[in-house]
């Protein structure tokens, strides 16, 4: 009886676990921790994986009354069409520039964010620039874009500003030169607090001991940043790097952020691969089929992106996510 | 004995005299019926009546939830829905999200049985017909109405292998009259404060008159020129500089094709083309166009232009519109002094390069009612029969109007109002009842209707209209073209008004950058379909 109960113990498994023991006894043996992980996987395999079978559309030409499994399969001429697209082909450039310069101006800031905050520790003003550069997070894309319209409008602070300066106003959301650096400038404004919270966690975790230990030892801000802090962060930014470039393709060139403040004279250097499918399948009534081919592209690249995210994390000596 | 007789005499006398009151009865509000304006479908006894079993319809319509729920404070559209046993089931859709939404609807087969969408010449409406998601209409012989309505050109030229799958909603009896749909309202009380004392004929004349606003800035509000209420206007207006075939309702798919160099092409893509577009940048460069005009939202440049930030709107929906968000939800707050036809003035078409007084030219028809392909034959009928009402003089004076003897009167053949205060608030349903079959704007047009309130605004828009029918023409062209189906026709669109934009805030020359963009359309196989449609064009013998 003692033995049964101790062999329940995660420990005692552990070392007991045999490699001969099938994994029926073992799911048997831990049923309530199987139990536990079930309502997760029911939710992937319904939300997650059911839907995937949507993915055959790709290859097959939508009919309405046929629905997605009855459609006449088509082959790869879904693909073939969209590699004569000029406008996928534009969509897709754009997707890729966007997501990469999002990343490179984005992805440094909330950890340089972070280490201010932190050196701000003992002041009350921590919580408060904390909270103003969290705010903005919290406000759908919809109402910031008629916040930024209107601040880059030609009667908006931006353009009351340039004149000022004897120039000539111009909206930068109509401008192809212009456009994009709004793009990583509003998208830093508005996540830079959320994100950083995160790294603040990551500091907060790192014993005060070693910073008063470099202090007494003569170490300035700068080397205990370097030896001390940037150790502690190290492996947080290399998981968090990872994930951001799984969700590059999505998640950087942010269909609700680019939707809400584009218009056709910058569709040239903002039309993503989300806004062209949505825009050629609602307005224009594309097939169905052939945007999913596009969206499985999208979904090809992105796994090609986080597959190389996560090799360059191994080198650098981190874990990686497998 | 004699006293059972006369127990079933009595008895039988009092059946008879039963039955003879009930058909009496019948009579009566058979009379009363016809008094309120109906017609007559449920006038035989109830046994024969066709619409006795309840039907619930679910209709998917903009705004449809407050348009339903309008209706039990509308007791002519009650009237009108229990005369034919019709309970509508609301399925909500908004301006914002209605394409998405029924797109979606027709993807997972959850259509309502009647919805509302402008998708005429899309690729999915094409699609819907041949993969039998939508129904086709069954012999309109029996709605007389609704077959007369089929008889006007372009809905007839709807029908698909004989038959058709949508009700239109007309709103003109001619093209002549989509000069409403695409109109210029300028701020006259402005340009006479900067120094104007004619009302613009050409497009000279009106560029000056925006220059003198926008330089005088009469009221210190850094005013504008012309902005519009959505970028999807922009072609009604710019094409008019003499291309005005090219005019479209911005869908992308109604382009109209003209005969250029022995062959027919979209008139988009005629020589005429370029001196539109370069007067259309020089305007831009000028500083005579709002220079946000991209970013544009309907409520904003409404107010802007009332509160004197723009010297003109390009907007739609013709004076019904100016009537209803200019007039009513606006001016009437802001200026409650100010007669706004003394300070707003249509602009009429102007002279173009060719001489021409030209307007946009659109169909006779936006939107359309369909029908879901799982809506079963008795149903359809009833619905059928509630259109061919609608579109039946008595419906439509019904729900114009309201009911005789207390809305209005007959004088001299004349309908008089009678009431003073506003049909809409007092019948909050029956417009869109009847916006359901059809929007008919043009009766709107006449001095007797009460849609227009305003009557200096609606003696204006009688006006107009009379102006246009006389001094306009519409240019030649085949509607037949443009419903044409072919292979790369079929997946090829024109969106005039996002090149027109991109033009008009672009750094590079006009003549370039429009070349770049008949490139691109060429790259999607324009010259294709250019063949393609010539070659069918000359199968049908279409010269």
């Amino acid at each position: 009886m003692a033995d049964s109960v101790t062999a329940r113990t995660p420990k005692r498994s552990l070392r007991t676990r045999a490699p001969k023991q099938s994994l029926g006894k073992t799911i048997l043996q831990y049923k309530y921790f199987y139990l536990m992980v079930l309502p997760v996987l029911i939710w992937y395999a319904l939300f997650s994986y059911a839907p995937m079978y949507g993915v055959t559309l790709a290859f097959k030409s939508f009919n309405y009354s046929k629905g997605i499994l009855g459609s006449p399969w088509i082959g790869l001429e879904n693909f073939q069409t969209l590699l004569t697209d000029p406008d996928f082909r534009r969509a897709f450039w754009n997707t890729v520039i966007i997501s990469l310069m999002k990343l490179v101006t984005h992805f440094p800031m909330p950890i340089i964010l972070a280490i201010v905050l932190y050196e701000f520790s003992r002041t009350k003003m921590k919580r408060f620039f904390q909270t103003i550069l969290t705010f903005p997070h919290f406000i759908s894309w919809v109402v910031l874009s008629g916040i930024i319209i209107n601040i880059l409008s030609k009667d908006g602070i931006y353009n009351q500003i340039i004149m000022l300066f004897g120039g000539d106003p111009n909206s930068p959301l109509v401008d192809e030169s212009a456009f994009r650096p709004v793009l990583y400038i509003t998208h830093v404004w508005r996540e830079i607090g959320w994100d950083s919270i995160i790294y603040l966690a990551a500091l907060a975790g790192i014993n005060p001991e070693l910073f008063e230990a470099a202090e007494v030892d003569g170490a300035n801000r700068f080397r205990r940043l370097l030896n001390i802090a940037w150790p502690g962060l190290k492996s947080t930014v290399a998981v968090l790097l990872i994930l951001q470039v799984g969700q590059l393709l999505t998640q950087g060139s942010s269909f609700e952020q680019i939707f809400n403040l584009y218009s056709s004279p910058v569709y040239s250097v903002a039309d993503t691969i989300d806004t062209y499918i949505y825009r050629t399948s609602f307005t224009i009534g594309s097939d169905f089929g052939y945007m999913t081919a596009v969206g499985v592209v999208k979904s090809i690249i992105s796994l090609i992106l986080l597959w190389a995210a996560n090799s360059f994390a191994k080198k650098m000596g981190e874990e990686g996510l497998y | 004995m004699l006293r059972k007789k006369m127990m079933t005499l009595a008895l039988c006398i009092t059946l008879l005299a039963s039955v003879l009151t009930a058909c009496g009865g019948g009579n009566n509000d058979k009379g009363q019926a016809a008094s309120n304006g109906e017609a007559s479908p449920d006038s035989s006894n109830s046994t024969d009546n066709p619409y006795k079993d309840p039907m619930t319809i679910s209709l998917g319509f903009w705004d449809a939830d407050a348009e339903i729920a309008n209706i039990e404070k509308d007791p002519i559209a009650k009237q009108v829905l229990e005369k034919f046993n019709i309970t509508l089931k609301p399925v909500n859709m908004t301006w914002d999200d209605y394409t998405q939404k029924i797109q979606m609807w027709a993807a997972s087969g959850q259509l309502p049985d009647i919805f509302a969408i402008d998708a005429v010449g899309t690729q999915y409406q094409r699609k819907w017909v041949e993969q039998g998601v939508v129904k086709a209409l069954p012999d309109l012989s029996k709605y007389p109405n609704l077959a007369k309505y089929f008889e006007s050109p372009d809905i007839k030229g709807l029908g698909v292998d004989g038959k058709y799958y949508t009700v239109p909603r007309r709103m003109f009896p001619s093209v002549d009259w989509s000069a409403l749909d695409r109109m210029v309202f300028y701020r006259w009380d402005l340009a006479q404060k900067a120094g104007i004392t004619k009302e613009p004929e050409t497009w000279e004349e009106f560029e000056a008159m925006l220059d003198a606003i926008v330089k005088s800035d009469p009221e210190g509000k850094h005013i504008t020129g012309l902005t519009t209420t959505t970028t999807k206007m922009l072609g009604g207006f710019f094409w008019l500089y003499g291309n005005p075939v090219a005019t479209s309702d911005g869908s992308g798919s109604d382009f109209k094709w003209i005969k250029e160099d022995g062959k027919f092409i979209p008139a988009v893509f005629s020589k005429n083309a370029l001196p539109a577009l370069k007067n259309m940048k020089n305007m831009y460069e000028k500083g005579l166009i709002d220079p946000d005009i991209a970013l544009v939202k309907p409520a904003e440049s409404y107010d802007n232009f009332v509160a004197g930030k723009a010297a003109a709107l390009l907007s739609g929906g013709g004076f019904i519109n100016l009537n209803s968000d200019m007039y009513e939800k606006r001016w009437k707050t802001a200026y409650p002094d100010k007669d706004i036809m003394e300070s707003v003035k249509a602009l009429k078409p102007l002279i173009g390069p060719d001489g021409e007084r030209s307007h946009a030219i659109f169909k006779t028809y936006w939107s359309e009612s369909y029908f879901s392909n799982k809506v079963d034959d008795k149903k359809m009928d009833r619905i059928m029969a509630l259109y061919d009402y609608v579109l039946s003089p008595e419906g439509k004076d019904l729900l114009t109007y309201g009911i005789e003897g207390v809305d209005y009167k007959i004088e001299n053949g004349q309908k008089v109002v009678i009431e003073k205060g506003s049909l809409n608030e007092k019948y909050p349903a029956s417009r869109f009842l009847k916006n359901l079959a059809a929007y008919e704007t043009s009766d709107s047009y006449n001095m007797d209707n009460p849609t227009i309130a305003n009557e200096g605004i609606r003696k204006e828009a009688v006006d107009y209209i009379d102006w246009i029918q006389n001094n306009t023409k519409v240019p030649e062209y085949d509607i037949r073209l443009t419903y044409m189906s072919t292979p790369t026709k079929d997946k090829f669109t024109v969106l005039d008004h996002d090149d027109l934009l991109k033009i008009m805030l672009s750094k590079e020359p006009v003549e370039s950058y429009w070349n770049s963009i008949v490139n691109d359309y060429k790259a999607k196989g324009l010259d294709k379909m250019i063949e393609e449609v010539n070659a069918k064009a000359k199968e049908q013998g279409i010269e």
